[in-house]
C-alpha cells in the first residue's frame, strides 16, 4: 500500500503509515468505497471521441473486456437491457436520475480517443445517489492493445472494492501446438489471464515444462530437456535473456518454485547418477542457483515444493513408498517436516494460496481412479473437491490475489486449461488455442 | 452497498478533488507513490501494457526475443537403441523377473562394448500428475542403474534421467499403450 496519500496539488500533503487510517480530508470531499460485490455497477458503452474511428473500435473491446473483468471478480453489473431505454449517456454530465431509475449505485463512464498511435481512456466512477466523483483517471497505452487498458480500468475499479484485481495478470503454460510429426516440441507459452494474447516463450523444440513465474512477473523459471537432461532455466521475458540455474548443473531438477520475495528458489533435485539419485530431495538456493542448501534427506521421493505466502514454510510432496504421495509442510529451513494431507491415499502437486487471508493448499488427488483438484484448508483441516467429472485434472495454480484457481484437465485426449473461483464454482475452459495445453502457472502483472 | 467513509478512500478522491481544484484534471495529477501513472511520454524500459517489451529485429517468436540457448530437434519418441527397453508394472519401479533377464543380457553387451555409455531414461504411462511421474521415472531409472551396477556394469558408464509421462513411446490410452510406455529406455552414446 502506498504510504503517502497525495493531496499535494493544493499544498495539503498528508501522510500516514502504511496500512493506517488516513486523517480526515478537507471538508466537502466525498469519499466512497465499493463494499462487497453486491453493489450494482452500471458499465455503459465506452464513448469514443466524435469521428474517431480507431477509438470507436477500441471502445467496443474496452466495454466488453471491462465488463468481463468485473464479472470475473463477481461484481454485480446492471444488465444493459435495463438502460437501453435511457436517453444517450452524456459522459461529461450524466443524468444520475436516469441511472437511479435502473437501480445502478455506481456509474462507470469510459471515454476513449486515439491520438498519434496512443489510446487514451478516461475512466470516471460516480456515486449515483449523490453524483459525487469516486474515481477519475486517464489511462494511456499503445493503440493496438485496448484489452490492456480495459484490464487496467477494471483493476482500478476493483481496488475501490478492496479487491486486488488480476485483470493484467498472465498465465504461463506448456503447449505442444508447434509440434510437427516426428519432432517433439513442448514449449512454454504465456497468455493473458482470460486466455487472450497467447505468446510463445521458448523456441528450442524440446520438452519444456513446469513454468513458474517470478513474483515480480518479469521472469519465468522452467525446466527444459534441451540438452537431454532436465535443467532449470529462467527466461527474462521482457529482456530476451535466458539464464541457467547454477545449482542444477550437477544433477537434475524436476520441480521448482520462487520464494514470495523472489530471492530464493526451492527445487527438487536428484544427482546425475549413482548414490543419492533416484529419490529426489528438496533444496533451496538463491534464485540464480548459487548457495544451494539441502532441506530434506530421506529415502523418500520429495518433490513439488511451493512456498507459503510469508516464505516461512514450504509445502511439498513426499512419497514414502511409490503410489502413495502425500502433501507435507516444513519450515523453509527444513525443520518440522509433517504431513498435512488428511484424506486420500494419493496426493501430489501442492500450490499454496498466495493470499495470506486464505490458509489453504490446492493439490491433485486420486479419487475413484481419476485425478481431481482439491483444496485443503490448513486452519480447519477440511478438504474440498474442486473438479469432478471433467476427465483427469491436475496442476492447480492460484491467481495472484488467491481468489481463483487455474489447472489443466484432460478430456477425451485433449488437455485444456480451466479457471474457477476458489470454491470451485463456475469452472470455465480458457480459449487457450490449439494443441495440448498444460501445467499453468498464474503469475502477477509485470511490475516496472 | 456503497459506503461513504471517513478515512479509507480519501487518497483517490482527494487526488481527484485536488486536480479539479487546479483545473488540471487528467493532466497534472501527481502519481501516488508506488503506483506509476501511465501516460504518453512516460518512459519505460519494458512495456507490460503491450505485454511483451521491445522486440529485437530478426526474432520470429511473436514479441518475445529469441532465447540465447539454441534448439536441437528432439525426436518424438525414443532414440534407436541396440538395447531393448525394460518395462514395469503400473505404479511400480520394481524390476520384474523378465526385466532382470533383459538386464543380464544388457550387462554382457556392455562388456562387449567398452567405452559405450548409456543414459537410462525412465518413463511412465499417462496416469497421474507430472511431478509424481517424474519421481516415478527417476526411481525406475535408478532401479535399472542399481541392478546393472550390481552385476558388474561400471556406474561411470551409466547416467539416469526421468521423463515422467512427458515422452510416451506410443500414443493412446488403455493398458496396451500404457504397458509400452512404462519403461526404461537405453540412450546410447560414445
Amino acid at each position: 500500500m502506498a504510504a503517502t496519500l497525495m493531496a499535494s496539488a493544493v499544498g495539503a500533503q498528508t501522510s500516514a503509515p502504511s496500512g493506517a487510517a488516513s486523517p480526515p480530508p478537507a471538508a466537502g470531499i466525498a469519499r466512497y468505497s465499493i463494499e462487497g460485490t453486491a453493489t450494482r455497477v452500471a458499465v455503459p458503452e465506452c464513448v469514443p471521441r466524435a469521428g474517431d474511428e480507431p477509438a470507436r473500435e477500441a471502445c467496443k473491446t474496452i466495454s466488453e473486456v471491462l465488463r468481463k473483468d468485473l464479472l470475473f471478480e463477481e461484481v454485480t453489473i446492471v444488465s444493459d437491457s435495463l438502460y437501453k431505454m435511457l436517453p444517450p449517456l452524456k459522459p461529461d454530465a450524466p443524468n444520475f436520475e436516469d441511472w437511479k431509475s435502473v437501480g445502478a449505485q455506481v456509474l462507470v463512464i469510459t471515454k476513449a480517443d486515439v491520438t498519434a498511435g496512443v489510446l487514451n481512456l478516461e475512466l470516471r466512477l460516480h456515486h449515483v445517489a449523490s453524483g459525487d466523483s469516486m474515481l477519475a483517471r486517464r489511462l494511456s497505452n499503445k493503440a493496438d492493445n485496448p484489452r490492456y487498458l480495459a484490464h487496467q480500468a477494471a483493476d482500478e475499479i476493483l481496488a475501490l472494492a478492496n479487491i486486488r484485481g488480476v485483470a493484467r495478470s498472465k498465465i504461463a503454460f506448456v503447449s505442444d501446438r508447434d509440434q510437427v510429426k516426428g519432432k517433439v516440441a513442448k514449449e512454454i507459452y504465456v497468455m493473458d489471464y482470460d486466455g487472450a494474447n497467447p505468446r510463445r516463450v521458448t523456441v528450442n523444440r524440446s520438452i519444456n515444462m513446469l513454468p513458474s513465474w517470478s513474483p515480480d512477473g518479469k521472469a519465468i523459471a522452467y525446466i527444459s530437456y534441451r540438452t537431454g537432461m532436465p535443467e532449470l532455466f529462467t527466461a527474462w521475458i521482457y529482456e530476451g535473456r535466458n539464464t541457467m540455474f547454477a545449482a542444477g548443473k550437477s544433477g537434475k531438477v524436476y520441480a521448482h518454485s520462487f520464494s514470495p520475495d523472489g530471492k530464493r528458489m526451492a527445487y527438487a533435485f536428484s544427482p546425475a547418477a549413482g548414490k543419492g539419485s533416484g529419490d529426489m530431495d528438496i533444496w533451496v538456493a538463491n534464485a540464480d542457483g548459487t548457495q544451494p542448501q539441502r532441506l530434506t534427506e530421506t529415502a523418500a521421493s520429495d518433490t513439488a515444493p511451493t512456498w507459503s505466502p510469508t516464505g516461512r514454510e514450504i509445502a511439498f510432496t513426499r512419497s514414502l513408498t511409490i503410489a502413495a504421495p502425500q502433501i507435507y509442510v516444513m519450515d523453509s529451513e527444513g525443520l518440522n517436516q509433517r504431513r498435512v494431507s488428511t484424506i486420500g491415499t494419493w496426493n501430489d502437486g501442492p500450490a499454496w494460496n498466495p493470499a495470506k487471508e486464505f490458509t489453504e493448499i490446492a493439490y491433485t488427488s486420486r479419487l475413484d481412479g481419476g485425478f481431481e483438484v482439491a483444496v485443503l484448508d490448513l486452519a480447519t483441516g477440511q478438504t474440498r473437491q474442486i473438479t469432478q467429472g471433467r476427465g483427469n485434472c491436475e496442476a492447480p495454480t492460484w491467481s495472484p490475489n488467491g481468489r481463483h484457481l487455474a489447472f489443466c484437465c484432460e478430456n477425451r485426449g485433449k488437455w485444456q486449461i480451466a479457471v474457477t473461483d476458489r470454491m470451485g464454482r463456475d469452472i470455465q475452459i480458457l480459449p487457450t488455442g490449439p494443441g495440448d495445453n498444460k501445467y499453468p502457472d498464474w503469475g502477477p502483472a509485470a511490475t516496472q | 452497498m456503497i459506503v461513504q467513509e471517513n478515512n479509507r478512500w480519501m487518497s483517490v478522491v482527494a487526488r481527484v478533488a485536488a486536480c479539479v481544484a487546479m483545473a488540471a484534471l487528467f493532466t497534472g495529477c501527481p502519481p501516488k507513490r508506488g503506483n506509476a501513472v501511465s501516460g504518453p511520454g512516460t518512459a519505460r524500459p519494458v512495456d507490460p501494457g503491450t505485454g511483451y517489451g521491445q522486440q529485437p529485429s530478426g526474432s520470429d517468436v511473436g514479441a518475445f526475443p529469441r532465447e540465447g540457448v539454441g534448439g536441437v530437434d528432439m525426436p518424438d519418441g525414443d532414440s534407436p537403441s541396440p538395447l531393448a527397453d525394460v518395462n514395469f508394472e503400473y505404479d511400480s519401479a520394481a524390476l520384474t523377473p523378465a526385466a532382470m533377464e533383459i538386464l543380464q543380457r544388457h550387462a554382457l553387451w556392455f562388456k562387449d562394448h567398452p567405452g559405450v555409455r548409456a543414459n537410462l531414461e525412465g518413463h511412465c504411462d499417462e496416469r497421474g500428475t507430472v511431478e509424481y511421474n517424474l519421481a516415478l521415472g527417476e526411481q525406475r531409472s535408478r532401479a535399472v542403474y542399481d541392478y546393472l551396477t550390481s552385476i558388474g556394469v561400471p556406474g561411470t558408464r551409466l547416467s539416469t534421467v526421468s521423463f515422467g509421462k512427458e515422452r510416451p513411446l506410443v500414443m493412446g490410452s488403455g493398458e496396451a499403450s500404457w504397458a509400452k510406455n512404462r519403461r526404461v529406455h537405453f540412450a546410447i552414446s560414445g
